[in-house]
This record gives structure tokens, sequence and C-alpha cells, in this order.
């Protein structure tokens, strides 16, 4: 089966850097940028508690 | 394991009526860049009175010197009235204070490269603007630095496209 042509649906920057991320952070709002930030720190900070007593 | 509350440390420093700027990855979020942070950065005003409100606000943070935070060492005029940084613990997460940064750029000399920002209703705070962060960040030239660097810059030219469409 032959693939499915990605082309304008993903972002093939050639330093690595993921536009569709920074177009969606653009879409927030700063408000919305602080919550999810605070909330991602936490959440990675959980990851990482509950794999340090494992 | 205690809760970042980046919000509540910025609300604490807003309503204690302290003149700061937020620097680092945070403002580099606020901004619209998709990177992770764990600390607040502040560029706080060395101003006499600045430092005068500023400490009861970090005692009521409960903010002390993270290096060694069972010694309970905390931050004092002297310290505030330094150029340098001051990585503090609070009840609410890391949170640095920063005397100058880059070139020995203070509080002052930040103003005119800030943007103020409405953070919730009663919450608006001034926040170093991209393009700054990135040319301090080019000129500290540190493997940290230099990594996110490609993710600020391409952040910045999105902000101006949609300036400018």
């Amino acid at each position: 089966m032959a693939a499915d042509d990605l082309t304008g649906l993903t972002d093939d920057s050639a330093d690595g850097v993921d536009l569709t991320l920074i177009l969606w952070m653009l879409s927030l709002t700063p408000a919305e940028r602080l919550e999810l930030a605070e909330q991602s720190a936490n959440e990675i900070l959980a990851i990482r508690e509950l794999n340090a007593r494992a | 394991m205690r809760e970042l509350r980046y919000t509540a440390t910025l609300r604490a420093l807003s309503t204690g009526g302290v003149d700061f700027i937020l620097v680092g990855g945070l403002a580099a979020v606020l901004s619209g860049a998709p990177i992770n942070t764990f600390d607040v950065d502040v560029v706080h005003s060395r101003e006499p009175g600045n430092i005068h409100r500023l400490l009861p606000v970090l005692d009521a943070l409960d903010a002390v010197f993270r290096i060694q935070p069972e010694r309970r060492l905390k931050p004092n005029a002297s310290h505030l009235s330094s150029t340098g940084h001051l990585n503090l613990i609070t009840r609410y997460g890391p949170l640095d204070l920063l005397g100058t940064i880059g070139q020995g750029l203070g509080y002052q000399d930040l103003i005119p490269h800030s943007v103020e920002l409405q953070i919730s209703e009663e919450l608006r705070i001034r926040v170093l603007d991209l393009e700054t962060l990135i040319a301090i960040k080019e000129e500290l030239g540190g493997e940290k630095d230099r990594a996110v660097l490609p993710i600020l810059r391409r952040t910045l030219e999105e902000q101006r496209k949609r300036s400018n469409p």
C-alpha cells in the first residue's frame, strides 16, 4: 500500500524545530501558556518522582 | 512532591508591589515558545524601596537559598542589592532573583525591552521580549542556552509574521 502524502501536513524544518508546536503555542493566550507550563512541569515532576521510588 | 505554582509566585511578587521583569524559560513560554521549564527567573529592581517591598514577599513565600535548603539561609537586603543571581527555593518552587543578566543589564536597562502581559483579571506582569531573550542567550553561548535558540528564533519569526501578516 502506498504511503499517504504528508506534504503540507507536517513540518520538515531543517533545524529540527517543530513548527506545528510553535503555531499551537501562539494560538494560546499568555495565561493559557502559563497554565500549560505549570501543569506540564508538575506532571513531569510527578512521573520522575514515581519512577525514583520504583 | 512540592507542586510548582508559577502563577502564585508571580502573583505574590506583583501583589507585594515588587518591580520585576520575568525572564528565562517562563518568559519564552509566555511569548509562545514550546519549551519546558522548572523555575521562575526574574530580574528585580535593586532600588532600596523595591528591596524593602521584596523582602516580606520572600518571607511569605518561605524563600531560602536552594543550594543547601536544610540550612534555611534567607536572602537579605545586601544579597538583593547585588548584581548576582540568587537561586532560591520557595513554597511554590524554585525562584531565581537576578540582579543583572547578560552583559550587566539590570531592571532599568531591560524595561524598554519588555512587554506587559495579562495573566489573569487582576494580574499583569512585565515580561522580557523574545528578541532580547534570544540576544542574551546568544551572548551567553552556554550549551543549555544554545540548545534552545532554534526554537526561540522560529517562535520569534512566527510571532513577527502574525504581527505583520
